[in-house]
């Protein structure tokens, strides 16, 4: 019997409005697939593109990044700052062949928990069908393989 | 020949008037085709300035050298029009001061080398925009349009084949105007972001990096790409990334001295079809 693929999940999220969503989605005993690791942040514009990348050499298959709706930033700004910077870095990853698909963006504010659950099984659905990030744990492997002479 | 004439003699006088402290030029190099740069600091050196169509190197990185422009006295520098594109990002991010800058602009076609009216970077306005305006064509990059036709495994193989090559020298680096950070985001260990050893896992995420580095700041002088010792294409990165900021928010690179650096300002009616 094959198992089916549980894909690792690495979620992102603005503590202000995200954060406290997935809190309303536990409070009010919604259940979501558990493949996601939630990592909690001050804003969506404290997101570096390193976190993703960082993310991905340990060996995630998706991420997801959520935060403030435009305009309830509880900075102001920053999750607009951070909407100019994800469309550029996923341009960029679509063009290095690491597809979109497994890096999403999202906004759920504090009172979206239905959003918040709904959100994680479509995600988790999405990544169990591309399957694991084959190509890059491929280059994961290589870093832990021993060297060669 | 008239154009590098031209600009030896005003080399000449700005350095024996003492209007400018050095000028930053080319000299031959090590072989026919290529050109060294060149530090001027006297009258008499000023002879050894070479100009031609083989000068393709964009010097304005050695404008930021540390303490160079710290005493206030004036630079002159050649450039081309990428060259003084990059000169106006960096006086944009406040590294430099543009009135210590004296430009000897110049462009080519061919072999022939013509010089650009102006010395100031405020005098360029309208030839950046013409620029800006006719984008060279498309089918002079065809690996690029290749590349987008490709699916994502297709495209990550390729990629992976091309950094399986990289050394990690950083020469890219080193070569670009726009990497002046003092402490480069790979030098930082504690945390550790890159993979410095040259795995190829590490050269993915050094070459994403540096390519999201410069997106919006890249001119496409092609410094990086004549500097990789393995031939990485690296230009086909940053164009593909200028052409993202240009189609979605009207950002093209070095447009003048005041210019707000594309990812540390925003609009509040971007685009934002991709967020779910």
């Amino acid at each position: 019997m094959s198992e089916t693929f549980e894909p690792k999940i690495i979620a992102f999220v603005c503590t202000y409005c995200t954060y406290a969503g997935a809190d309303l989605a536990g409070t009010s005993r919604l259940k979501y697939a558990p493949n996601v690791r939630i990592i909690r942040l001050p804003c969506t514009g404290r997101i570096s593109p390193m976190f993703i990348l960082k993310a991905l050499q340990k060996g995630a298959d998706g991420i997801l990044i959520s935060g403030c709706h435009p305009g309830d930033c509880h900075f102001t700004h920053g999750n607009y700052h951070a909407r100019r910077r994800w469309m550029v870095f996923r341009s960029l990853l679509d063009f290095m062949g690491i597809s979109p698909e497994r890096v999403k963006f999202s906004w759920i504010s504090a009172a979206e928990g239905g959003k918040f659950a709904d959100l994680i099984n479509n995600v988790t659905e999405d990544i169990r069908k591309l399957g694991p990030f084959d190509q890059y744990k491929e280059l994961i492997m290589e870093t832990e393989a021993p060297a060669t002479l | 020949m008239i154009t590098q004439e031209k600009y030896r003699s005003k080399a000449k006088k700005l350095l024996a008037d003492g209007s400018v402290k050095m000028v930053i030029g080319y000299s031959p190099g090590s072989t026919a085709d290529r050109r060294r740069p060149l530090f001027v600091r006297s009258f008499e050196e000023a002879d050894q300035l070479v100009l031609d169509s083989n000068c393709i190197a964009n010097l304005s990185g050695y404008l930021v050298t540390e303490g160079l422009l710290s005493d206030e006295k004036r630079v002159a520098i050649f450039l081309r029009p990428e060259g003084i594109r990059s000169l106006n990002i960096l006086a944009a991010e406040s590294q430099l001061n543009v009135d210590q800058i004296i430009i000897f602009g110049f462009d080519s076609i061919g072999r022939e080398v013509s010089s650009l009216s102006g010395e100031h970077a405020g005098e360029f306005s309208e030839l950046i925009s013409s620029i800006k305006e006719n984008p060279p064509e498309k089918s002079s990059e065809p690996l690029l349009y290749q590349i987008e036709q490709m699916n994502p495994q297709e495209r990550f193989a390729f990629w992976k084949e091309e950094f399986s090559r990289c050394i990690k020298c950083y020469a890219c680096r080193q070569s670009c105007p726009m990497c002046y950070c003092r402490r480069c985001i790979v030098d930082s260990n504690q945390p550790q972001w890159v993979n410095t050893s040259s795995h190829t896992l590490g050269n993915f995420e050094w070459n994403i990096v540096r390519a999201f580095h410069l997106a919006g700041r890249c001119v496409g002088c092609g410094n990086c790409d004549r500097s990789c010792p393995v031939n990485i294409p690296l230009r086909l990165i940053n164009a593909r990334m200028a052409a993202e900021v240009l189609e979605s928010f009207d950002h093209f690179a070095g447009m003048s001295t005041t210019q707000e650096p594309v990812l540390a300002s925003f609009k509040k009616e971007d685009s934002e079809t991709f967020i779910l």
